[in-house]
């Protein structure tokens, strides 16, 4: 299996007229307990090059569970994981961003006593290599964090301040800047909006569509379905550990999504 | 950037533990003259403290991920005596023996490392097991002493080079070499990743498990190294080598100011806490200070320490929070 990954610069962007039809994950059957709690019952989900699902759900629905299991942070119990078709198994975090997935986690995953830079760079760092071992280029990863701070309009004072003393919005925009540098084939947003302003939110919205023109697929997980809708191909619903629809934009107006999203609630 | 003002209050309140050890310097100094200020007296200081101080250095790579070992004397006692016993036995060269010692101190590690790092258990109650097991055991391989040791095995604890005592060298190449491991290795700055959050840290996919287990590792073998030095120093392999060191293991690296909840304090802080550690004792002594005595005023130092560092904290992130 690991003979097929390809190395992140091979990664092709090379996406034209078939963009949006290639099934880049597909999960099947997944089930996932935690202790007596029955966290997936069988869960089947898939996303394309360059589409944008919104995967949505109420608190408890198993929506950061599934994507924990494709980000190999978790293992599932049973069922079936392909990626671009070849079935894989994807035991650490490591495989996940091996195979090309980035995660942009609900938990922020940020270290408060490191720098915003080596926040960014976490398990892999810009290095310089000698032959017994690499230490690491702090100097090239301030300078790409100056750079991602400002495509992100982060008003981090220097990439070089200790995470901790980051606002709320500032850490949400270390995660979300540390998936797009590591740009990934399928990206996983796990409610992203928390605590950002509203330009920050933009700047996101704007960086998703941008990222999906290219061809990648984004998993987007809210509850929020009026910030999803306007930037999402289609539409998951999670409820209970079981998906309850999977619907396209084409089908479905933002009035009768919310209508059916306020009906599954019930 | 508004620096300077700033700058130097975060610059004192992070080197404070040197300005403490320079305070008690000049307090002793002062109090008992020519006999604490005088070069013999500060070489001998700086001797003793480089031996405790390998075990500061193992405690306080313990301390910054997160976790903390309560075996590091131990582990120096029975990595001493079991390198003894291999040199009597196998009449193993000095210069083999050295290497062995630290080689077993890092297998003695592995142990904790295995059980916290990749098994998961509490790091206080595995490191209680084998600062017992390690201490029962250093007991039961050989009661009497080890005397006849070889002459390179005894001079890293005992030599001097240039009139300098080695030890203090093999401490302050330790330290340094411990303090750009940490600042400028990609392990060493998982190492603080995992003491700062573990949870972040698997997450962005770095192997949290594998990192501990090889802190423990590390801090063994620097133990290891430790009880060489105590050898060289006792002249001999007793089964109480470095008995009772544990606590001056962990006052030296709280003093020093590395934080009990992980993610925080570098190498130097750690050898300001054993200077200053050092200089207090030796004063104590000379002042005819009764050992039980030192001990509490110890404690004292401690409690004072944990205050101060709490302090610290917090002033350190009124000067840094943004308003
Ligand atoms: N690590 C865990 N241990 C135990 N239960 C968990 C764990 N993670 C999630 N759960 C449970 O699994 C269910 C789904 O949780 P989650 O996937 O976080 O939901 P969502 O992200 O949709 O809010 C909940 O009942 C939650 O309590
Ligand atoms: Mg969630």
């Amino acid at each position: 299996m690991q003979e097929d990954l390809k190395a992140p610069e091979e990664r092709g962007k090379e996406v034209s007229e078939g963009a949006g039809s290639e099934e880049l994950v597909k999960m099947e059957g997944i089930h996932k307990w935690f202790g007596e709690v029955h966290a997936l019952k069988g869960v089947d989900f898939s996303i394309n090059r360059g589409t944008t699902v919104g995967l949505i759900g109420d608190n408890g629905a198993g929506k950061s569970t599934l994507i924990k299991i494709l980000a190999g942070l978790i293992e599932r119990d049973r069922g079936r994981i392909y990626y671009q078709g070849e079935e894989v198994e994807i035991e650490s975090v490591r495989e996940s961003q091996q195979l090309g997935i980035e995660t942009v986690f609900q938990e922020q995953a940020i270290v408060d006593p490191l720098s915003v830079a080596r926040n960014i760079f976490l398990g892999r760092e810009k290095v310089h290599s000698f032959g017994f071992g690499k230490i690491m280029n702090d100097r090239k990863m301030l300078e790409e964090t100056e750079e991602l701070m400002e495509d992100l309009n982060l008003n981090i004072a220097s990439p070089d301040q200790e995470a901790e003393f980051c606002s709320g919005g500032e850490r949400q925009g270390v995660a979300i800047a540390r998936a797009m540098f590591f740009d990934a084939d399928v990206l996983i947003l796990d409610e992203p909006m928390r605590a950002l302003s509203v330009s920050g939110k933009e700047k996101v919205e704007e960086y998703i569509k941008k990222a999906r023109d290219q061809g990648t697929g984004i998993i987007y997980i809210t509850h929020d379905l009026h910030r999803v809708y306007p930037v999402a191909d289609r539409f998951v619903f999670l409820s209970r550990g079981e998906k309850e629809m999977d619907i396209r934009k084409e089908d479905c107006s933002q009035d009768e999504l919310s209508k059916l999203y306020r009906r599954g609630e019930e | 950037m508004n620096t300077s003002g700033k700058d130097i209050a975060l610059w004192f309140i992070q080197n404070f533990v040197w300005l403490l050890a320079g305070a008690f310097f000049v307090v002793f100094s002062v109090t008992l003259g020519r006999m604490f200020f005088n070069l013999n007296n500060l070489h001998f200081i700086f001797y003793v403290s480089s031996m405790v101080g390998m075990l500061v250095l193992a405690e306080s790579i313990a301390l910054i991920s997160g976790n903390f070992d309560l075996s590091v004397a131990q582990n120096a006692g029975l990595t001493a005596m079991l390198t003894g016993v291999l040199i009597v036995k196998f009449n193993i060269p000095g210069l083999v023996a050295i290497f062995l010692t630290i080689l077993i101190g890092g297998i003695l590690g592995a142990f904790n490392g295995y059980f916290i790092g990749k098994r998961g258990l509490n790091p206080f109650l595995v490191t209680l097991s084998t600062y017992l097991m390690f201490d029962w055991l250093t007991y039961v391989i050989r009661q009497t002493s080890i005397l006849d040791l070889p002459g390179i095995y005894m001079f890293p604890g005992s030599g001097k080079i240039g009139g300098i005592y080695a030890a203090i060298f093999i401490f302050l190449i330790a330290a340094i070499l411990l303090f750009l491991f940490l600042k400028k290795a990609t392990y060493g700055n998982y190492i603080y990743a995992v003491g700062g959050n573990p949870d972040a840290t698997v997450m962005v996919g770095v192997n949290a498990g594998n990192v501990v287990f090889w802190v423990f590792v590390l801090s063994g073998a620097l133990s290891g190294i430790a009880g060489l030095l105590y050898t060289g120093y006792a002249g001999a392999i007793t089964s109480t080598l470095a008995d009772g060191k544990m606590f001056m293991a962990f006052a030296g690296a709280i003093i020093g100011g590395i934080s009990l909840a992980g993610g925080r304090g570098t190498a130097t802080n750690a050898v300001g806490g054993i200077i200053l550690i050092g200089i207090i004792e030796a004063g104590l002594t000379m002042m005819m200070i009764a050992p039980q005595m030192q001990g509490f005023l110890k404690g004292v130092l401690v409690f004072v320490a944990i205050l101060i560092n709490q302090f610290r904290t917090s002033f350190r992130k009124r000067l840094l929070m943004p308003s």
